[in-house]
């Protein structure tokens, strides 16, 4: 095979190697800023969101490329599919770190409230199956592979279930205005991780798109299981 | 303006304009439908090309659609020109050239023993690489066909309406006594294209029209055709990719295979709806071509 165009495909590679890059950062971020939810430690809350800045600088380059690879280099067929993607999941990624900031900004705020426990070890739970299926999303995108992708909406069912359950453990939590206050915040951190989630589905869609040429959503948001 | 031409002899008896369509068939890519608006006008069964030995196209079929523009592309030596040439049997101008197989023009075998190629051309009208245009001036560049085609109409009219067609009129309207030969290479094709429609043709093929002109002069050639294809079927020759993304409907893409014996021959991969071969292309080759990793 004779490669004719090998500076675009080049250009191609890396900008898919930024995106494994954020890739890893996003899903650290996810399960350090869990963990440090679950310790209370307000400066590993800090940290995570310090490494918010990077992932930013990732997203910012990888788009300014694209824009620039898109007029100079004209892609079709599978490369024009793989711009589509690398924008689209470029977007999810720098999501995935945002909310992940959104969790460590409620252990900052949630500082000196009490808590229970079975929330907080649902919400570590929560914590590890988003990662990894961050993880597992990524992954199957670098190893173009289609059956991995299309186990990410099986990984997100327990997610789902998790968050959904949450509103019936905060309502526990009713009799203990401060417990309550936790409660409440610890909901929206359960909300988040549920996103967080779902921008991993999101980006195995995008594989999907990448190796069929056609795009489906893989769940139907109006009709959750 | 079909009435215009008074047919001195009318061995292939078509008046293309309320010709029916030809039964329609899938023939390559899945995804291709029907369309009633837009019927074949060309039907090509099993065609093969020889020049002399070299067997130059093997078993090409498709479908030419009315109202639309259909780009072939591929590398050198795929087959592409030769097949254009096909369609108004250009090749029975090159002595050892042999075409087999079935080309039905309107459900009419185009290649049968009663089909006059002067006939044929005079449908099926065609602008080359290079702007040709004749050492005469701008008024009888254009009314040189229709002249020797008997046509008894107002001539100036045709002029006219052929140069407006070919986006030129307004360029050249103070000048039609003057020399073909000033115009600009891009004027000059243009020119050709309005000599080519002024026969009042069913079909244009274009064997890479724009290939010899600056950046703009193509882009007048392609936004031309846009509005050409509303009263002719296009059939463009091109190296250009991106410009068979720009301006066809259906792509057509060839390449060239090894035969046992060694010889190269220009052999169809795929035909398909030009959206569908430049996102999502069904062959590989068809992939590796024009994202440039053919070899």
């Amino acid at each position: 095979m004779t490669e004719l165009r090998p500076h675009f495909h080049d250009e191609l590679a890396q900008l898919e190697g930024d995106l494994v890059l954020m890739g890893e950062q996003a899903t650290a971020m996810i399960r350090d800023s869990v963990a440090a939810l679950a310790a209370g430690d307000v400066a590993a809350a800090a940290e995570v969101i310090e490494r918010d800045d990077p992932v930013d600088d990732l997203y910012l380059g990888v788009h300014s490329r694209w824009l620039e690879t898109m007029a100079l280099q004209t892609p079709v067929a599978i490369d024009l599919r793989l711009m589509s993607v690398i924008l689209h999941v470029n977007s999810h990624l720098e999501r995935i770190a945002d909310l992940a900031v959104t969790v460590a900004k409620i252990t900052q705020a949630s500082n000196g409230l009490p808590h229970d426990p079975t929330m907080v070890s649902h919400l570590q739970e929560m914590g590890e199956i988003v990662a990894s299926m961050v993880r597992a999303a990524m992954e199957a995108f670098a190893a173009r592979d289609l059956t991995a992708a299309l186990s990410l909406p099986e990984m997100d069912r327990p997610v789902n279930r998790l968050n959904r359950n949450m509103v019936r453990e905060v309502a526990r939590l009713a009799g203990d205005p401060e417990l309550l206050e936790w409660g409440v915040r610890m909901m929206v951190v359960a909300r988040t991780l549920e996103r967080a989630g779902d921008n991993a589905v999101d980006v195995a869609e995008q594989l999907a798109f990448l190796l069929t040429g056609e795009f489906r959503e893989f769940t139907d948001a109006s009709h959750h299981d | 303006m079909g009435s215009r031409v008074a047919e001195s002899k009318p061995v292939l008896r078509l008046d293309v304009r309320d010709v029916a369509s030809v039964p329609m068939t899938v023939t390559i890519g899945e995804r291709s439908e029907p369309a009633a608006d837009h019927p074949a006008i060309f039907d090509v069964d099993g065609l093969n090309v020889h020049y002399g030995d070299f067997h130059a196209v093997k078993d090409v079929s498709l479908q030419i659609r009315k109202n639309e523009i259909t780009a072939l592309i591929g590398p050198s030596g795929c087959g592409k020109s030769t097949v254009l040439r096909c369609f108004n049997r250009m090749n029975d101008l090159i002595e050892i050239a042999r075409v087999s197989g079935s080309i039905r023009y309107h459900g009419v075998d185009l290649y049968g023993s009663e089909v006059d190629p002067v006939q044929v051309r005079r449908h099926i009208g065609m602008v080359f690489q290079k702007p040709n245009p004749f050492p005469k001036s701008i008024y009888d560049n254009v009314a040189f066909g229709p002249k020797i085609a008997g046509f008894e109409g107002s001539m100036d009219d045709l002029v006219e309406e052929a140069l407006t067609k070919a986006a030129l009129w307004d360029e050249v309207k103070d000048k039609l006594d003057g020399s073909a030969y000033a115009l600009s290479g891009g004027q000059q094709q243009r020119l050709c294209i309005a000599r080519a429609i002024a026969t009042s043709p069913d079909v244009v093929l274009m064997d890479e029209p724009a290939s010899a002109l600056d950046p703009i002069a193509t882009l007048r050639i392609e936004d031309l055709m846009q509005g050409l294809k509303e009263d002719y079927s296009i059939v463009i020759v091109t190296h250009n990719m991106q410009q068979a993304a720009r301006v066809s409907d259906r792509t057509a893409f060839f390449t060239v295979d090894m035969e046992q014996t060694g010889q190269r021959t220009g052999v169809l991969v795929e035909f398909d709806e030009t959206s569908k071969i430049f996102t999502n292309p069904g062959e590989t080759r068809t992939e590796d071509y024009i994202t440039g990793r053919f070899g």
